[in-house]
């Protein structure tokens, strides 16, 4: 649907984008990761055409991503609309824009602000709305044209727990049927909808990762325990290189090469430590994020 | 053309709801009524309000032509005091879209940033020019009334050659925003550029040419009856609005 290729991005002389490309298919809900000023903002403003770039290209459907305006909808970082509008007029203003009619705008605003849960706040001003409303009014501009792309930027990071489990609850009923991108820090949050993500550091992509990945390398072995040693020191062996106490009753431990939970358990034994569960350990998105972005 | 009518449209709403159009309007008016009123009545004011130990008023003095009266009114109320509370005004006319996500709402629609910017002109054009227009009526009102008539032809040709000024300075106002966030500094470099346009226009026949500023001699010889419509300084400053609007629409598409 969209396809990214070899993009760069210069903004007062400093590079914010290099050799960006990768590409996202039909009714994929996308992760776009990265830590603050990794370039995240300025790719998907390139993506949706606020900003030019110096090389390179954006395709929708294989076609240059500007004669596809009207089949994108953003969601921007701010959304703080015009504080005199009420919600149906911030909704009619942004769809007269968009080249849709009257008659569509009408039925359409109605049905819109249903789907996000504001319709019994059409005529708030919008600065009578909390930061969750605003939200939730921000994505009911960007799905009132009933776009095939969706772009979220950080779409939940300046909301309380309230209002970040609205929008939450409002993304994953609209990835059932629209493509998403959603650009956030916000790893759990990431990982409740995205089948993919992307990993961007200083401007480049450094993952591109599936959602089902979980990466083990049986390096490493959770262990819980019943009772506690007196060290953690007391758990290495000729194996375990390190042991980090998680918690009272949890250790990781990290061999130099692959561990065997056969021999773990033993040396457990030996030390009368009782187990009460091994497993390999297996990364999730945040650990593999923080490896990919670490400098370290 | 329908996006540029709706977000022109928005502009104009907005400022009613805030209230711009009232009191631009009558921060203009009271400029307007000042100076013709001090002129007259300067040395009945200093009597009652005191403070004119040692001051001499001339009873002889000449009587200032309509024409002087009008003029000190336009350059040296409306177009000091009155220029740095109007730039004041729109200081925020793009940097407040920006820092509230509203730039970046518009123009992922499929609106061009030429219907946006012209958006902006316009919106803040035709609210400046309501405000001085009806100000120097009253103030072309008082003056006529207190010192005699004036062409009224020629008031209506200063007010069309100074309101080409105004549009150059809106989009003044637009390109410095498209460099600098904040609002004090678009309005503090904003006033200090069209400063440097009034100045430079004095310092020799060739840079007067070539300022927007001179625009404001042609306004001024409306009012001095002085027939000579410098069709150079028209083209100056429509040339000067154009390069604020292709630079600043450059600028936004870059960064």
């Amino acid at each position: 649907m969209i396809t990214v290729e070899k993009l760069h991005k210069t903004i007062k002389k400093r590079k914010i984008l290099s050799d960006v490309t990768f590409s996202i298919a039909e009714g994929e809900c996308v992760g776009l990761l990265g830590p603050n000023g990794a370039g995240k903002t300025t790719l998907i403003k390139c993506m949706t055409g606020i900003l030019q770039h110096e090389q390179g290209t954006i395709t929708f459907n294989s076609n240059p991503i500007v004669q596809h305006k009207k089949n994108i909808g953003y969601l921007s970082q701010l959304t703080d609309f015009k504080p005199w509008m009420t919600c149906e007029e911030s909704l009619l203003f942004f769809g007269k824009l968009s080249g849709l009619d009257k008659g569509f705008l009408k039925g359409n605003i109605s049905a819109v602000l249903e789907e996000v849960g504001l319709k019994d706040k059409e005529n708030y001003k919008v600065d009578q709305l909390s930061g969750g409303m605003k939200q939730r009014l921000g994505i009911a501009q960007a799905i009132l044209h009933q776009p095939l792309l969706l772009i979220l930027d950080e779409p939940v990071s300046a909301l309380d727990p309230i209002g970040r489990n609205e929008v939450k609850k409002l993304i994953s009923r609209l990835k059932k049927r629209t493509t998403i991108i959603i650009s956030t820090h916000i790893l759990d949050d990431a990982s409740e909808f995205c089948d993919r993500y992307i990993i961007i550091k200083n401007g480049k992509i450094v993952g591109n990762i599936n959602g089902e990945f979980q990466k083990s390398d049986r390096k490493q072995i959770l262990v819980k325990t019943g009772n506690v040693p007196q060290t953690s020191e007391a758990l290495k062996s000729s194996e375990v290189e390190c042991v980090e106490w998680l918690s009272p009753n949890t250790f990781l431990l990290t061999g130099a090469e692959e561990l065997d939970l056969k021999k773990v358990v033993n040396d457990f034994a030996a030390k009368e430590m009782d187990i009460t569960s091994i497993e390999f350990y297996e990364r999730g998105i945040k650990e593999i994020f923080l490896e990919m972005v670490s400098d370290t | 053309m329908t996006n540029f009518y709706t977000l022109t449209r928005t502009e104009l709403v907005e400022a009613a709801k805030e209230f711009k159009f009232i009191w631009l309007t009558l921060f203009f008016v009271i400029l307007g009524i000042t100076q013709p009123l001090i002129t007259k009545y300067m040395d009945v004011i200093l009597e009652n309000v005191g403070g004119a130990d040692g001051i001499t008023i001339d009873p002889n003095r000449p009587v200032p032509s309509s024409a002087e009266v009008l003029l000190s009114t336009i350059s040296g109320q409306f177009n000091q005091i009155g220029l740095i509370i109007l730039i004041i005004s729109f200081m925020g006319l793009i940097a407040a879209d920006r820092n509230s996500g509203m730039q970046d709402f518009v123009l992922t629609r499929p609106v061009s940033l030429r219907s946006y910017l012209l958006s902006k002109l316009m919106g803040n054009w035709v609210i400046s020019m309501f405000s001085i227009s009806i100000g120097a009526a009253v103030s072309y009102g008082y003056t006529i009334f207190l010192f005699g008539s004036f062409s009224f032809s020629n008031f209506l040709l200063f007010v069309l050659l100074y309101s080409l000024w105004i549009l150059f300075i809106v989009s003044l106002a637009i390109l410095i925003s498209t460099f600098v966030k904040s609002p004090i500094l678009i309005a503090v470099t904003t006033i200090a550029v069209s400063i440097f346009f009034i100045l430079v226009k004095g310092f020799n026949h060739l840079l007067f040419q070539l300022s927007p500023g001179g625009i404001l001699n042609l306004a001024e010889n409306q009012l001095l009856s002085v027939h000579d419509l410098n069709y150079f300084s028209i083209a100056t400053c429509l040339a000067f609005i154009l390069l604020n609007l292709s630079w600043a629409n450059r600028n936004l598409k870059k960064s």
